[in-house]
């Protein structure tokens, strides 16, 4: 049976009818249009789902919208001003850290969140930090340089 | 980056050129075929075979049908009974196929293998009706492994399929026997190689949608446009005419993967024209790992050897695991032999013997490299086992037997091998990673040890020109705007390697325009050209040359207008960063963006002093086009060095550095080029130390069908220092000197990183991928 929740989804609230085995990926893709959050894999294993929940960074695919009434959800289309792109988006692009891309929205966001940790990361805490999620198109080297480009932007 | 030979005067050719769709992939990457949506569309889903052989019996699709929500159900009666064969880049009906395939069967030869399909409102209730679909199975016995299937009273897969071996190819030149003879040693080893799964990060998504004449409209994650359109058009037994695909502007990754035709496109074809409404279909992880992989294969591997180093014959014979279906493997196996076992290095006396062989595992596909990565496994390893016992210098021992630029190519005698690099990829990556101070093997202290290893891989394809019944051509339309910019339309399909980029970029510097002046526009099988499909590393060398045509007749024209408006010769202009100016005297110059306003302006034009007449034969939009196939198939040349790092409590296997030197004629984007070699570096890590698909022994069921069970490299098992070389060595028939680059990227590494282990520890492992318990149980600790 549904129920309604309430989300605030990139400043926006929306109250939405789900299932009881909706998810959080399901919500922003199906329900918002939210296209820039991606189905990898469906069971945490590719983090091409990653958003922010309350400031954390979680797979969306594994998170049930029933437990997060009342939650603040950003998802990349959240990121940068208007007609600016977040740091962090902006050195994905100039690094040459895309290749297929399809990843790189829940990178972008799993990054966000390290660099929030920890502003001035090193290199074995980026590698460590992005661990969870997978890319299979550029052995993560341009990846990482754009992590370590924003982090001194 | 090292250019051997670069050419002058390029503006954007061989510059570091931002990607064109990498701004839209970080704020969102709304254009992937997974995120089409159209109104009123039905979500299908495939009801899978739990048995691995079996015979279907009867079908009770009743309860399904009646679950509200619930559109259509198809069974294997209600489905054409077409035997095809998926893979894209042959002509559909060449005799060289073995079309063994069907949409639905109701025989079973594969845990897996679909048995219905269900189109229902939502994703949910279509998997809801799933479970009452009733299938009554008489299960077969079933066999997964080549050998056993080989063997007389195995359960027969195909009926007249003898001992399930699908094909016997073979090869030979010279005189084996005789070379091994004469050789003065004879080395002999054994190496495997599992399979594995190229893990595109997209998974197969299709969305079909039917119009009121019939005329199926598909959007699709695949690397064919035209491939799937012929495969769809007589698997369904339609017109091709009937089939429109769209192309996507780009799609989440294939490496080959998506060089088939699936289940699922032809099926949310027949979903729609049954329901009359778009039909959406998206895979799931466990059914992405099970549609293809990579085939696991066991070569033996004899070589003969003169006491100067030189190889005098070679013989090999591989087995190849097919699979429930012939697929690739017919194919496969022969470019493995050849371009893989054989014809890389010089030998007079050559003989391969082949065996494509049918079991009841999950099928075979493409995957970057395409039986390469098997055989150079082979070669490398077993190359440095010679050097160990004789006392070579791998490079040494490489360079006396590599073949040198001018050759003629040892797989068509016809060309020659015009650019040929090896001997300085070998030498400039040496010299990299300090080759020189190398240590004898196992020479280290303590319980880690490190080691340097190479492999080299000496003859590869820029396409498939030569190919029996493998499509080449390429086309492409190039079209002048007023605003001095161009649009780029190709059948290509950009799959994540930067491929529109690298053509715009070769378009811009034939038309004399900025690098971000050419914009790769998206089309149909409708209105553009064919193409054949991204893959076998063609792109930049085959579609190149096809966009390098086109924008020279587009330039033509614009120069012939120039000529006319300026009162000049054409042969007089050139065209330089959007400028047009008469040969040395730039300052008699007009921009293209005024040449394409004067060729689109009507023929009387009201300007500011009244009508004024224009010229008629400048009159029309400035644009070129092509349909070719490239001259040659140029080989490149790759020699990838590795440091490793061994655990000899663990058996961990941690790889420090890479060096990947590579012979790709010319660079046309240096980002995009150094991306292909991480990426190829990744999945060769992955190759080599963690990747296997497990099966269940009994039932034949996939066990690593997520990425929780599947290993592949994260940011952590990737080294810091990756190192890419690229020799220039400009080669004649490309697009600016240009071949290729991005499947040799993944052939390599394994053999590097195998012989680097020796190296460190002193072992040789044979079967991929080396694991800890591998290496622990060749260090005697196991």
């Amino acid at each position: 049976m549904k129920q309604l929740i309430t989300l605030e989804v990139n400043g926006d609230k929306h109250e939405i009818a789900v299932e009881p085995d909706t998810t959080l990926l399901g919500v922003l893709r199906e329900h918002l249009g939210l296209l820039g959050t991606k189905r990898g894999c469906d069971s945490g294993g590719c983090g091409c789902c990653t958003v922010h929940l309350d400031g954390r960074a979680v797979y969306s695919c594994m998170t049930y919208a029933l437990s997060i009434q009342e939650c603040k959800v950003t998802t990349i289309e959240g990121l940068g001003a208007e007609k600016e792109l977040d740091p962090l988006q902006d050195a994905f692009v100039k690094e040459g850290a895309v290749q297929c891309g399809y990843c790189t929205c829940g990178m972008i966001m799993t990054a966000k969140q390290l660099l929030a940790d920890e502003p001035k990361p090193d290199e074995d805490t980026i590698r460590h930090g992005i661990a969870g999620n997978l890319c299979r198109c550029t052995g993560y080297h341009k990846i990482v340089e754009a992590i370590k480009t924003a982090a001194n932007a | 980056m090292t250019n051997m030979n670069g050419m002058r005067g390029m503006s954007v050719v061989g510059k570091r050129v931002l990607r064109a769709d990498a701004y839209e992939k970080v704020i969102n990457g709304k254009g992937f075929p997974v995120n089409i949506s159209l109104p009123g569309m039905l979500h299908g889903k495939l009801l899978r075979s739990p048995y691995p052989h079996a015979r279907i019996l009867r079908i009770d699709i009743s309860r399904a049908e009646q679950l509200p929500g619930v559109k259509a159900v198809l069974t294997p009666k209600d489905v054409p009974q077409i035997p095809y064969n998926p893979m894209f880049f042959m002509p559909v009906t060449s005799a060289a196929l073995t079309r063994d395939m069907l949409i639905l069967s109701d025989v079973v030869r594969y845990a897996g293998q679909p048995v219905a399909a269900v189109a229902a409102t939502s994703a949910a209730i279509a998997e809801q009706a799933l479970e009452l679909i009733e299938v009554e199975y008489e299960e077969l016995a079933a066999v997964f492994d080549p050998e056993a299937a080989m063997r007389d009273g195995a359960p027969e897969i195909h009926a007249g399929v003898k001992n399930n071996i699908r094909d016997t190819p073979s090869f030979s030149a010279g005189d084996v026997e005789a070379g091994f003879r004469d050789a003065d040693y004879i080395f002999e080893g054994t190496y495997e190689t599992p399979r594995v799964h190229t893990c595109y990060m997209e998974p197969r998504v299709c969305v079909a949608d039917t119009d009121r004449n019939g005329h199926i409209t598909i959007h699709a994650s695949v690397q064919h446009l035209y491939g799937l359109r012929e495969r769809m058009a007589y698997a369904l037994g339609m017109p091709v005419s009937q089939i429109r695909v769209v192309q996507p502007p780009y799609i989440g990754g294939g490496f080959g993967s998506k060089l088939d035709m699936a289940t699922i496109e032809p099926i949310a074809a027949l979903l729609s024209a049954k329901t009359r409404k778009p039909v959406r279909i998206e895979q799931t992880r466990y059914e992405d790992f099970i549609t293809n992989a990579r085939h696991p294969m066991k070569v033996h591997l004899k070589t003969g050897v003169m006491k100067d180093g030189t190889f005098v014959a070679r013989y090999a014979s591989t087995v190849l695991d097919t699979s429930a279906y012939a697929t690739h493997g017919p194919v496969v196996i022969l470019v493995h032999a050849h371009f893989g076992l054989m014809l890389g290095y010089r030998s007079p006396n050559l003989k391969w013997e082949g065996k494509v062989v049918h079991t009841n595992n999950m099928p075979g596909g493409a995957f970057r490299g395409y039986g390469a990565p098997q055989a150079c496994f082979a070669v490398e390893s077993q190359i440095d086992e010679i050097c160990d016992k004789l006392g070579f210098d791998p490079i040494e021992f490489r360079l006396k037997n590599t073949r040198r630029a001018g050759d003629p190519h040892p797989f068509n005698p016809a060309w020659t091998l015009n650019s040929y690099g090896l001997p300085d990829c070998l030498k400039l990556g040496a010299e990299r990673i300090g080759w020189a101070a190398r240590a004898k093997p196992d020479s280290g202290s303590g319980t880690k040890k490190r080691g340097i290893g190479l492999a080299a891989h000496p003859l590869w394809v820029s396409g498939c020109v030569g190919f029996p019944d493998i499509y080449e051509h390429s086309g492409a339309i190039i079209k002048l705007n007023v605003d001095g910019t161009a649009d780029l339309a190709s059948a290509t399909i950009d799959i994540g390697a930067g491929q529109n980029t690298t053509l715009c970029q070769i378009a811009a510097e034939e038309l004399g325009l900025a690098a971000g002046s050419v914009r790769m526009s998206c089309g149909t099988t409708d209105n553009l050209p064919f193409d054949a499909p991204t893959h076998a590393s063609r792109i930049t060398y085959s579609s190149g040359n096809a966009v390098k045509v086109a924008a020279a007749a587009a330039k033509k024209r614009l120069l012939e207008v120039a000529a006319t408006v300026m009162d000049v010769h054409p042969g007089d202009l050139e065209v330089r960063d959007g400028m047009i100016m008469v040969k040395g005297s730039p300052a008699q110059a007009m921009s293209v963006a005024a040449v394409v306003q004067r060729a689109e302006s009507p023929y009387v034009v009201i300007g500011e002093q009244g009508p004024m007449p224009t010229t008629l034969s400048e009159k029309g939009t400035i644009m070129g086009m092509s349909s070719l196939a490239p001259a040659s198939n140029p080989s490149p040349a790759t020699a990838q060095f590795v440091e490793v790092e061994v655990d000899t409590e663990t058996g961990q296997v941690k790889v420090l550095r890479a060096v990947f030197a590579h012979d790709l004629g010319r660079v046309v984007n240096p980002a995009g080029a150094e991306g292909q070699v991480e990426g190829g570096l990744q999945q060769g890590i992955g190759f080599a130390l963690m990747e296997n698909m497990i099966f269940d022994p009994d039932t034949g069921a996939c066990l690593t069908s997520d990425f929780l069970d599947y290993k592949m490299p994260t940011a952590v098992e990737m080294p810091s220092r990756i190192e890419s070389i690229f020799v220039e060595t400009n080669e004649p028939t490309g697009p600016f000197g240009a071949k290729s680059l991005s499947e040799a990227c993944l052939i390599v590494p394994a053999p590097a990183i195998a012989n680097a282990i020796f190296n460190a520890v002193g072992v040789r492992v044979r079967e991929l991928p080396i694991t800890p318990e591998k290496i622990l149980a060749a260090l005697g600790k196991l």
